[in-house]
């Protein structure tokens, strides 16, 4: 894994000009050596500048970046990986002379024997910029889950990308400030929608797209997959026989191409059942030899150390665990944001962040996660709470159906016999069951009621934008005539799982240690599978990813089978507020730091931070959810809006080929 | 202060909403959500001294200001500030 970055210039530039072309260059590349630290280079040629910094996992002695095709010129820089490069590479070795065992190479050729219609050929994770000099365009391509990031912005005429937008501002071509309608978005959504980013003038190429920039400027976007849970796609004679044998197949074979490379490959250990299931399955493939990575906490209620360790001991791997401590989120918070440069609507990625260094500190550089079986099988309880819904639809009137949500979260029990308030709460949209948001609008509307703590003024300049109806923009029509279950996966993906989950609490985390994250469970042909099975395969009554947990019955300890699902989250309010939250919090989180920003309500923030550090009741998840929010957003304005500092030696290490 | 006012008060600074009218439903208009509903319950016991019972818990009795009010003199609470 790695970092790209570049730019468009003006082909002929005079000797000083070239000069800062270079020098722009240079700082792009150096503010991603987290990213790739093993060797960073570039190259200015033909109008286009591209950069690279190496993580070294395939071909490490001669899969250098950029790479270039010397009969045509053709040249790319490359993030992420192509799994099935040997298949391909294997039939394309009539057609192209390969020089080297490296993934990069295979980009080059399937891109010279299909053109950009290539990335359809490639089973990975990746984000690359392809320039082609013979028709001067140049191509860029997100995988299908948009795993690997990729962010570009217009500047004068010319266009930089790269692997995250600390790069675009270092190339001092692109000016940092908050983009307030993504802010918006993400107080609803968690994550800005598709397309954008927390940034004015910063667009994300979509996941499953390629872009063209032709020579004259225009940049053509196209999408060449998304996930399709079509209605006639599902078998519905499917045998659960059948279904297990073909996801077991599958399964083998999604973790056979994860655990290629030419350094050991890890696995994060959760102890749920996804990751204690991959972790038990490359066990095997490895024959003894995994180790296994897992994130502790010291407050028990969000421990799950005990099934880490069992799931450990179970297959045998050389379990490591890191513990999170109270303090640890305060402390580490500011790191997190700086990487995610993003707005945060929970701190999970905090103790991810820490998980990477201690993957680092093994030196280890790639680790394989459970990330998507939950999207693609099933396993949220979202998906529970539309079948309820749906259920509850149909007789809008009954008092029993919405009762239901007391068995889905036991918490609501606490409020006695009260059907008739669950009825107001989760009865918002229910009267629309063929609504496109019918399954997300409780979980949009909860999240943005942050919205009260913005300033007024803030408030103002957003309201109108509306972030749903972003989102629902881009989501094409057919998808609105799927059953609700179909259509609730559809949008999960589409915006928790590709703009945050992957991102925030992936990407970003790892990378911030170097370290590459693997995703089985996201192999395209995932999808495929799920958009045959029929729902009952994933969602059996209320009983959630039944099929997974089928085959995972006698290859996981029945613990982890039979224990509840549980969310992951990290301790907030103790952590940022009280007497011993840490320095920036006393100096970030104040009326008059908060109404510099101008964001958020300095006098309502305030209020908030004296409520949770008097301890006196246990935080509500609102109030959690607003803290992060505007501590993230403080952070975000200190750190990533401000001019970063760069090391001279370390922009100086980055090498420049001659074109 | 009236008992509308104390519960206005209450939820202006637990909730931080403070443009809401008496008659607003506080789970429609997103207000207060289904686990603040439980704080607003227990301020409403300990604040006016009654003790409302599982069959009392509907949106009729809790889920406005005014709704609130009404039933606190249903339950021999005076409307007028005390």
């Amino acid at each position: 894994m790695c970092g790209i970055a570049g730019f468009t210039f003006p082909a002929e530039l005079d000797g000083s000009r070239r000069a800062a072309e270079e020098a722009a260059l240079r700082r792009m590349v150096a503010s991603l050596q987290h990213r790739g630290p093993d060797e960073m280079t570039g190259v200015l040629a033909d109008g286009v500048a591209l950069g690279h910094t190496r993580l070294a996992i395939v071909d490490i002695r001669d899969g250098h970046q950029p790479m270039r095709d010397d009969r045509t010129g053709v040249t790319v820089v490359f993030n992420g990986e192509i799994f099935n490069h040997v298949e391909l590479r294997a039939q394309l070795a009539d057609r192209y002379p390969f020089r080297t065992r490296c993934d990069t190479e295979v980009i080059l050729a399937a891109y010279l024997e299909w053109g950009m219609r290539c990335v359809e050929q490639f089973n990975g994770q990746f984000a690359f910029a392809l320039h082609d000099p013979r028709d001067r365009t140049l191509h860029f391509a997100r995988d299908r889950y948009g795993k690997r990031p990729l962010f570009y912005a217009r500047s004068d005429g010319q266009l930089c990308f790269a692997s995250e937008a600390k790069a675009l501002f270092a190339s001092g071509k692109v000016t940092p400030a908050l983009d307030e309608a993504s802010l918006w978005e993400t107080l609803h959504l968690w994550a800005p929608s598709a397309g954008r980013s927390m940034f004015a003038g910063v667009q994300s190429l979509p996941p499953g797209c390629t872009a063209t920039l032709t020579p004259d400027g225009e940049l053509r976007i196209s999408r060449y997959w998304d996930l399709d849970l079509s209605d006639d796609r599902v078998e519905r004679d499917m045998t659960e026989e059948q279904a297990l044998e073909e996801l077991g197949a599958l399964l083998h074979d999604a973790i056979r191409l994860r655990l290629r490379a030419d350094v050991p490959v890890a696995a994060y250990l959760s102890g749920g059942l996804d990751s204690s299931l991959l972790c038990a399955l490359a066990q095997e493939q490895l024959g003894g030899t995994l180790q296994t990575f897992s994130v502790g906490f010291a407050q028990e209620r969000y421990d799950e150390r005990a099934y880490q360790y069992e799931v450990a001991a179970a297959i045998g791997s050389e379990h490591h665990a890191v513990l999170m401590e109270d303090d640890d989120i305060g402390r580490l918070l500011p790191d997190v944001v700086e990487h995610a440069e993003a707005v945060l609507l929970r701190s999970a990625p905090a103790p991810l962040f820490k998980l990477s260094g201690l993957v680092r500190d093994h030196d280890t550089k790639v680790v394989l996660t459970g990330e998507g079986a939950d999207e693609i099988f099933g396993g949220y309880d979202l998906f529970k709470e539309v079948k309820i819904r749906e259920f509850w639809s149909r007789r809008p009137d009954s008092t029993m159906r919405p009762a239901l949500f007391r068995r889905l979260y036991p918490y609501l029990a606490i409020s006695g016999q009260a059907p008739s308030l669950i009825r107001e709460f989760y009865g918002q949209g229910v009267d629309e069951p063929d609504a496109l948001d019918f399954s997300h609008r409780i979980r949009w509307s909860n999240s943005g009621r942050i919205g009260r703590f913005l300033s007024s003024s803030a408030l103002e300049r957003m309201r109108g934008h509306d972030p749903v109806a972003a989102v629902l923009s881009c989501v094409p029509d057919p998808v609105r005539g799927w059953r609700p279950l179909a259509r609730a996966q559809y949008l999960e993906v589409h915006t928790l799982l590709s703009e945050y989950l992957l991102s925030s609490q992936g990407d970003r985390m790892l990378m911030a240690h170097s370290v590459e994250g693997r995703f089985p469970f996201l192999d395209h042909r995932f999808a495929e599978l799920s958009a045959r099975l029929p729902d009952h395969f994933k969602l059996r009554g209320l009983n959630e990813k039944y099929l997974l947990k089928k085959f995972a019955a006698g290859r996981v300890p029945a613990a982890v089978l039979e224990r509840p699902k549980y969310p992951y989250r990290a301790p907030i309010a103790e952590a940022l507020t009280g007497p011993g939250a840490p320095g920036w919090c006393k100096e970030l989180l104040t009326r008059e730091a908060v109404d510099h920003v101008g964001v958020f309500d300095g006098s309502k923030v305030e209020r908030l931070v004296a409520k949770l550090g008097k301890r006196t009741t246990t935080p509500s998840e609102a109030d959690n959810m607003a803290l992060v929010a505007i501590a993230t957003t403080q952070l975000l304005a200190d750190r990533v809006l401000m001019p970063r500092h760069l090391s001279p030696a370390v922009i100086d290490s980055v090498r420049l080929h001659a074109a | 202060m009236t008992p509308a006012e104390k519960i206005r008060g209450f939820i202006s600074e637990t909730f931080f909403v403070d443009d809401f009218a008496d008659d607003d439903s506080f789970l429609r208009t997103g207000t207060i959500d289904s686990t603040g509903m439980l704080e607003l319950i227990s301020f409403v016991e300990s604040e006016f001294n009654v003790q409302i019972d599982d069959d009392e818990l509907v949106p009729e009795n809790l889920d406005s200001v005014s709704n609130l009010v009404a039933f606190l003199a249903r339950k021999g609470v005076s409307t007028s500030a005390a």
